[in-house]
């Protein structure tokens, strides 16, 4: 086993990532909540954000506080456009027909990227905040990989607060609850969900920009980490903000942890699968678990 | 009412997909440089159209999620172009038939054969795939092919029907070792993708290491799904004080790494060394000058298998940007590594046709012309190029320097190390051969 000191360096690596995990989380678990979509087409449509920022600042020069935002606003519109045209012919689909129509979206966005942004041309992201940073023992710590945990833990306690207080967010809370019900009460079903839709997706913007620059700016590579995103929203059982923040947090720092660890470095890409599978099994001890809406009873 | 204004909004929101998709294209094509008008000198320089029979050349490149090397093929073609357009070979113009591999074994046996039985190319040049000469090089033998490529597997370096132009990942490895072992490592931290093959690149550095008594730690990552600053501690942890890190990965996979690397300020903790991917000036333009700040010249030191494109303006470098200016739309990557491998290829492939004294161009006679390739002579190599399994043995070191990559001063040109079994195979068949 590596000294104490070989691993320090991965812990503020995974913290940042698991904090962008836990935003996609939170974003994710949201708009599960409201329209019962699981949106595996999260990574994509950030990706895509984050391709059109790199475009706008390498090609048009745009400076680069416009071309972030309007990554940001990308994932937004394009997540809210999505709901508009397929959310409301699938409402009444099975959730797991409404995933596949994300996966749909997905497949559909890797392929017009690989098209306008070709694998052979090297492209990276970084934001200002790369450029300085401070030290903890023996890890350095830049200031987007605390940004990325700020973020999180922001828009985290955010989401929460606007769920309680807020009218939209108690018209989402009592959606998840029952949505024929909440539509009977006079509830603007449409419009909430439309909310749900646009603030998802945004957060798919923000998670793309910030992965763009402590991961990779490849349209495939950001597609696919959304595996771990699901993983947090399905070890939260896609209900809790709050464990889907712990998990995502603890699914990055594990998953760095073990790198330094010869024996198991070169598995630890399994990390998201198998604390999911742990998390699940666990959690449905003597329940039926089932794939329809409201998963474990 | 309430249906009407459902509609409306659908069409509203499927108008805002296709402006956003608008968008998308014009971020992304806008970047793409536009025909120049001049008219380049190339092949026989005519000045004319050739408007003969074609002469079919084939070629086959990967071209997968994460993995596209359809740019050798695409800058041979550029090449190509302009022969077409100054008189092509004695009249008759190449066309280039080009076909993708997404790493198919089944797929790219196919593809060999239909190059050659069913489109009846006359030979194959341009090619650069991950597995095409592990699966076809003994479907080339037997059809008497001689290829002309940029090769990758191991069966590339060891066949007598084919002929990189490149060293590809083994021997450009070999050169990083050299050059971390030159600069002071004590140890090496040698990382590259978990893919099938990859263990035969790490074997030449492993002899390089032990000959100088230097020890070597092998490391493997899932590209697909990498983390930079992640690899760039665990290569600093593995190397440890006063060590040195090669990279063998692709540039996108490189430069995650040294982005990370930056991230956590480990420029200066180890000699950063890294094979030929790492040598495209986009690279050193996104890395910036902290790789130049406390290390003399660099902390970042690439094997080039080719010559610095930005300080070479030697006829062959001049024209190669010329031609991809004009003619190399398709070459998405723009300069670079990939891009020269294809223009080398395509004129060795131009050579060969031109020196066929019959004027006939069938798979016999432009093979044989293929084959009789020696001697040639580029200012993008260190050496002359002869037709062979490892003829590119002597390359160049380069370094990032305010945003572009720089021949490192005096260094000159480097043979790699003939301790290599292969090299050493090529340094005795040059001798022999007096090539």
């Amino acid at each position: 086993m590596p000294p104490w000191s070989d691993f320090q360096p991965f812990i503020p690596i995974g913290v940042a990532l698991g904090g962008v995990y836990a935003l996609s989380g939170v974003g994710m678990v949201v708009l599960y909540r409201a329209t019962g979509v699981l949106n595996l087409a999260f990574g994509a449509i950030g990706a895509m954000g984050a391709l059109i920022a790199w475009s706008m600042i390498n090609s048009w020069h745009v400076p680069g506080g416009i071309a972030y935002v309007a990554c940001v606003l990308f994932g937004g519109v394009l997540t809210l456009a999505y709901g508009m045209v397929f959310g409301r012919a699938l409402a009444a689909r099975d959730p797991l027909v409404k995933a596949a129509a994300t996966l749909g979206l997905a497949l559909l966005l890797l392929g017009v990227m690989d098209l306008l942004w070709p694998a052979q041309v090297t492209r990276s992201l970084q934001l200002p905040s790369d450029n300085s940073g401070f030290t903890v023992g023996a890890a350095s710590v830049d200031w987007t990989q605390v940004i990325a945990l700020g973020f999180a833990v922001a828009v985290t306690v955010g989401t929460a607060v606007f769920l309680r207080v807020t009218k939209i967010g108690t018209a989402m809370r009592a959606l998840a609850d029952d949505r024929e019900i909440t539509a009977t009460l006079g509830v603007p079903v449409r419009r909430v969900e439309a909310a749900a839709w646009f603030g998802s997706g945004l957060l798919a913007g923000a998670a793309g920009l910030l992965l763009a620059d402590l991961d990779t700016l490849a349209s495939d590579a950001l597609t696919f980490l959304v595996i771990f995103t699901v993983s947090a929203a399905l070890i939260a059982r896609l209900r809790s903000l709050t464990v889907t923040f712990v998990a995502a947090i603890v699914i990055g720092v594990v998953d760095n942890l073990a790198t330094p660890i010869n024996s198991i470095t070169n598995f630890r890409d399994m990390t998201p699968f198998v604390l999911a599978i742990v998390a699940l099994l666990f959690f449905a001890r003597g329940r039926q678990y089932s794939f329809a809406r409201g998963g474990i009873r | 009412m309430r249906k009407h204004l459902g509609w409306r909004v659908r069409i509203v929101a499927v108008l805002v997909v296709a402006a956003v998709a608008g968008l998308s294209i014009a971020a992304a094509s806008s970047g793409k440089a536009g025909h120049a008008a001049a008219t380049l000198k190339c092949g026989m320089g005519t000045g004319k159209a050739a408007t003969g029979t074609p002469i079919k050349l084939g070629a086959i490149a990967v071209k997968q999620a994460g993995t596209d090397f359809t740019d050798v093929p695409n800058m041979a073609n550029a090449y190509f172009k302009c022969v077409n357009a100054n008189g092509g070979i004695n009249n008759h113009p190449i066309e280039q038939i080009q076909l993708d591999d997404q790493t198919v074994p089944s797929q790219l046996a196919a593809d060999a054969k239909q190059l050659i039985q069913t489109d009846h190319v006359v030979g194959i040049a341009g090619s650069s795939d991950i597995i095409d000469c592990a699966i076809n090089s003994a479907y080339y033998q037997k059809e008497g092919f001689y290829v002309l490529e940029a090769g990758i597997a191991e069966q590339c370096y060891s066949s007598p029907n084919e002929a990189p132009v490149n060293m590809g990942p083994r021997y450009s490895a070999d050169g990083a070792t050299q050059t971390a072992i030159m600069l002071g490592a004590k140890k090496i931290a040698f990382d590259q993708s978990n893919v099938p093959g990859t263990q035969y690149n790490l074997q030449g550095s492993e002899l390089i290491a032990k000959q100088h008594h230097i020890p070597i730690v092998p490391l493997t990552e899932n590209a697909a799904a990498i983390n930079g600053a992640t690899a760039a501690e665990r290569e600093v942890q593995a190397a440890g004080p006063g060590g040195a890190v090669v990279l063998v990965f692709t540039p996108p996979v490189a430069l995650q790494i040294l982005q990370g690397a930056q991230h956590l300020g480990l420029e200066k903790k180890v000699i950063w060394t890294c094979a030929t991917p790492c040598n495209t000036d986009f690279l050193a333009k996104s890395l910036g000058s902290a790789w130049n700040q406390g290390c003399k010249p660099s902390c970042l030191y690439v094997n080039a298998e080719m010559n610095d494109e930005d300080t070479d303006n030697g006829p062959d470098s001049t024209l190669y940007k010329q031609v991809l200016k004009q003619y190399g739309q398709a070459v998405a990557g723009g300069i670079g590594s990939f891009s020269q491998f294809g223009f080398v290829i395509g004129q060795l492939a131009v050579k060969a046709l031109l020196s066929i004294k019959s004027h006939v161009y069938t798979a016999k006679t432009v093979n044989a012309a293929f084959k009789a390739l020696k001697g040639f002579k580029t200012d993008m190599l260190c050496k002359p190029w002869y037709f062979g399994p490892l003829p590119n043995n002597t390359d160049y070191t380069v370094y990032s320097e305010n945003g572009k990559m720089q021949i490192v001063p005096h260094s000159g040109c480097l043979p790699i190390d003939p301790v290599d079994p292969e090299v050493a195979k090529a340094r005795a068949y040059e001798k022999a051969h007096g090539v």
